[in-house]
C-alpha cells in the first residue's frame, strides 16, 4: 500500500518536471505519430499489387501492428526508464536508489514517469475504430477482456526485456548496445505476423524472447487466424507468459544488483 | 586549397578508432542480419510461391533486398545524426568551428574510414558468404559491377549530405523530433530501401522520381540486378550526380547559416 502512494507521488513529480518543456513534449508525439504512420503507409505501398502477406491483408496487419504500438506506449510509460540504467551506473548516480529505504527495483522505475506515449494511445486507438469498421470484427465483453489481457501480457513481455538488457548494465557497465541488438530488431520483427518467418525464428519468439506473445498470437485469437506450428488459441496464454516472463526479468535483475559493485565516479 | 594529407588523417584515425569498438561492429552486424532475415521473409511471403511479380523475378527480387541490405549497412557506419545533434546541443561543436577545417568535409572523411573498417571486417565477409550460399542473381559483365559501385558510392554521398544537413537543424530547431521522423520515413520508402519503386503505386513512384532519395538505394540495387540496363544506366547515373551537386549545396547553405548563427550567439 505504501508502495501505491508512494508510485503516484514520484509520478506526479516526474509528470510536472516533463511539463516545463511543453515544445519538446509535443514535438516527440507529433514524431512518434509521424514514425508510425509511416511504418503503416509501408505496409500499404508493400501490398499494394500483393493484396496479402502470408494470409494477412492489410487491415488485418494493421490491427496486429496496433496492438503492439498500443502495449508499447504502456511500456514506455513504466519501464523505458531501464534504458538509462546504464547511465547511472557510470556516472556513479546510481548509488542513490541504494541508500534509501525502498526497494531500489521499484525506485528505480518509479523514477520516471514517460507521458510522452499519447502518440502511441491516439494511433493505436485510431487504428481499432478504423480495422474494426473495415473488417467488421465484432466486440462482445469477452473480446474486449481478452485485448485488454493481451495488453497487459504484452507490456510485461516488454518491460520484463527492457528490464534483463538493463541488468546487462550491472555485469558490463554497458547496456545501450543490447537494446540495439535485441529489444529493436526483436519489435521490428513482430511488426509483421510471424508466420512468414522461418520456423525456428517462430519458436525463438515464442519462447526464448516471447515477443509472439505481445501481439501476433492475441490478434490471431481475435482475428480467427490460423498460427501453424503452434496450437491453437496460444494466444490466451498470453498474460500468464507476461507475468512469468517478468518475474524472471525481475529476479535477473536482482540478481545484477547484488553483483553491483560502484563506479564511484 | 584542399588540404588531402588532413583530410586523409581523420579518415585514418576513425578507422583506427572502430577497430577499437570492435563490439560495435559485431551488434552492428547482427541487427543488420535481423533486418536481412525479416525483409527476405517478407519477400518470400510476398511472392508466396510465384516465380515471378510485376515481371520481376523471385531471385532478382531477393537478390535486390540482400543488395539493399548490404548498402544500408554501409550507409549506416558513419557518424550517427543523433552524435551530430548532440554536439550541437551541448556547444561542442564551436570547438570544431575554431579549428582550420571545414567541418562537413571532415566527418565526411571520418565516415569514410569506420564505414571501411566495418566493410572490409563485417560486412563484406557476411555478405560474401551469403552470395555463395543464397540462390542470387549476380551480374556477369563487370562494367555492371562497376556501375554499381560508383552508383552506391554517389548514393552514399547523397545520403550523407541530406543527413548531415538535417543533423544542422539542430541549430535552428531545438526539438527535431517530428522533422526528423519525417526524414527517416522518406530514407526508408522513397529510397526504395526496402520495397522497390516498381511496386509502388503510379502516382507515389513518380512523386519518387522526383525526390533524390531514389539515388540512395534504388538505383544501385536496380542496376546490379539488371532492371536499370543499357543507356539507361548513364541516365541514372546522371540523375544521381544531379542530386549529389544539389544536396550539396543544400549542405553548405545550411552549414553556412549554422555557422553563422553561432558566431552571433558567441558560441
Amino acid at each position: 500500500m505504501r508502495y501505491i502512494d508512494l508510485y503516484f507521488k514520484l509520478v506526479a513529480a516526474g509528470i510536472r518536471a516533463q511539463l516545463q518543456y511543453r515544445f519538446a513534449f509535443f514535438m516527440r508525439i507529433v514524431g512518434m505519430l509521424t514514425s508510425y504512420a509511416g511504418t503503416a503507409i509501408t505496409m500499404w505501398v508493400m501490398l499494394y499489387q500483393f493484396q496479402e502477406l502470408g494470409t494477412w491483408n492489410f487491415y488485418e496487419m494493421l490491427f496486429l501492428f496496433a496492438i503492439a504500438v498500443l502495449s508499447w506506449g504502456f511500456c514506455i510509460i513504466l519501464f523505458f526508464h531501464f534504458r538509462s540504467l546504464d547511465t547511472y551506473i557510470l556516472n556513479g548516480t546510481f548509488d542513490r536508489f541504494l541508500v534509501r529505504p525502498i526497494n531500489p527495483f521499484f525506485h528505480f522505475m518509479a523514477m520516471k514517469f514517460d507521458v510522452a506515449s499519447f502518440g502511441q494511445f491516439i494511433f493505436s486507438i485510431f487504428i481499432f475504430i478504423w480495422v474494426s469498421v473495415e473488417l467488421h470484427i465484432h466486440w462482445t465483453i469477452a473480446n474486449v477482456l481478452f485485448l485488454l489481457a493481451a495488453v497487459i501480457g504484452g507490456v510485461l513481455i516488454q518491460g520484463g526485456l527492457l528490464v534483463i538488457i538493463s541488468a546487462f548494465a550491472f555485469w558490463t557497465t554497458k547496456s545501450e548496445q543490447f537494446y540495439w541488438v535485441v529489444m529493436y530488431p526483436a519489435r521490428n520483427l513482430t511488426n509483421y505476423p510471424l508466420v512468414i518467418y522461418p520456423k525456428m525464428v517462430q519458436w525463438f519468439t515464442a519462447f526464448v524472447v516471447p515477443f509472439g506473445f505481445v501481439n501476433y498470437f492475441p490478434a490471431s485469437v481475435i482475428l480467427g487466424k490460423e498460427t501453424p506450428y503452434f496450437p491453437e488459441n496460444i494466444g490466451y496464454f498470453s498474460p500468464l507468459v507476461g507475468i512469468v516472463f517478468f518475474i524472471i526479468a525481475y529476479y535477473i535483475w536482482m540478481l545484477g544488483l547484488s553483483r553491483y559493485k560502484s563506479t564511484g565516479s | 586549397m584542399f588540404n588531402y594529407r588532413l583530410y586523409w588523417t581523420f579518415a585514418k584515425k576513425s578507422f583506427l578508432r572502430s577497430a577499437v569498438y570492435r563490439f560495435d561492429v559485431w551488434s552492428r552486424l547482427g541487427s543488420n542480419v535481423i533486418f536481412l532475415l525479416m525483409w527476405g521473409s517478407i519477400w518470400t511471403a510476398l511472392y508466396a510461391g510465384r516465380e515471378e511479380a510485376g515481371g520481376v523475378s523471385f531471385q532478382a527480387m531477393l537478390t535486390y533486398i540482400v543488395v539493399s541490405q548490404f548498402l544500408s549497412g554501409v550507409n549506416g557506419a558513419g557518424t550517427p545524426l543523433w552524435e551530430i545533434q548532440e554536439k550541437v546541443r551541448t556547444g561542442d561543436i564551436s570547438l570544431e568551428l575554431m579549428r582550420p577545417f571545414d567541418v562537413p568535409l571532415r566527418y565526411l572523411f571520418a565516415d569514410f574510414g569506420s564505414v571501411f573498417f566495418y566493410m572490409i571486417t563485417a560486412l563484406l565477409p557476411l555478405y560474401i558468404i551469403l552470395f555463395f550460399f543464397m540462390d542470387l542473381s549476380l551480374p556477369n559483365d563487370p562494367l555492371i559491377w562497376l556501375a554499381f559501385s560508383f552508383a552506391a558510392f554517389i548514393g552514399f554521398l547523397i545520403r550523407y549530405c541530406i543527413e548531415m544537413a538535417f543533423g544542422l537543424l539542430t541549430f535552428f530547431l531545438v526539438e527535431t523530433g517530428g522533422v526528423e521522423d519525417i526524414f527517416y520515413f522518406a530514407m526508408s520508402l522513397l529510397s526504395g530501401s526496402v520495397i522497390p519503386l516498381w511496386f509502388f503505386p503510379g502516382w507515389l513512384a513518380s512523386f519518387a522520381s522526383y525526390l533524390p532519395f531514389q539515388g540512395i538505394y534504388y538505383i544501385p540495387n536496380a542496376i546490379f540486378i539488371g532492371e536499370i540496363a543499357g543507356y539507361q544506366i548513364l541516365t541514372s547515373i546522371g540523375v544521381q550526380l544531379f542530386w549529389v551537386v544539389v544536396t550539396y549545396i543544400f549542405l553548405r547553405l545550411v552549414w553556412n547559416k549554422a555557422s553563422q548563427k553561432v558566431v552571433v550567439q558567441g558560441g
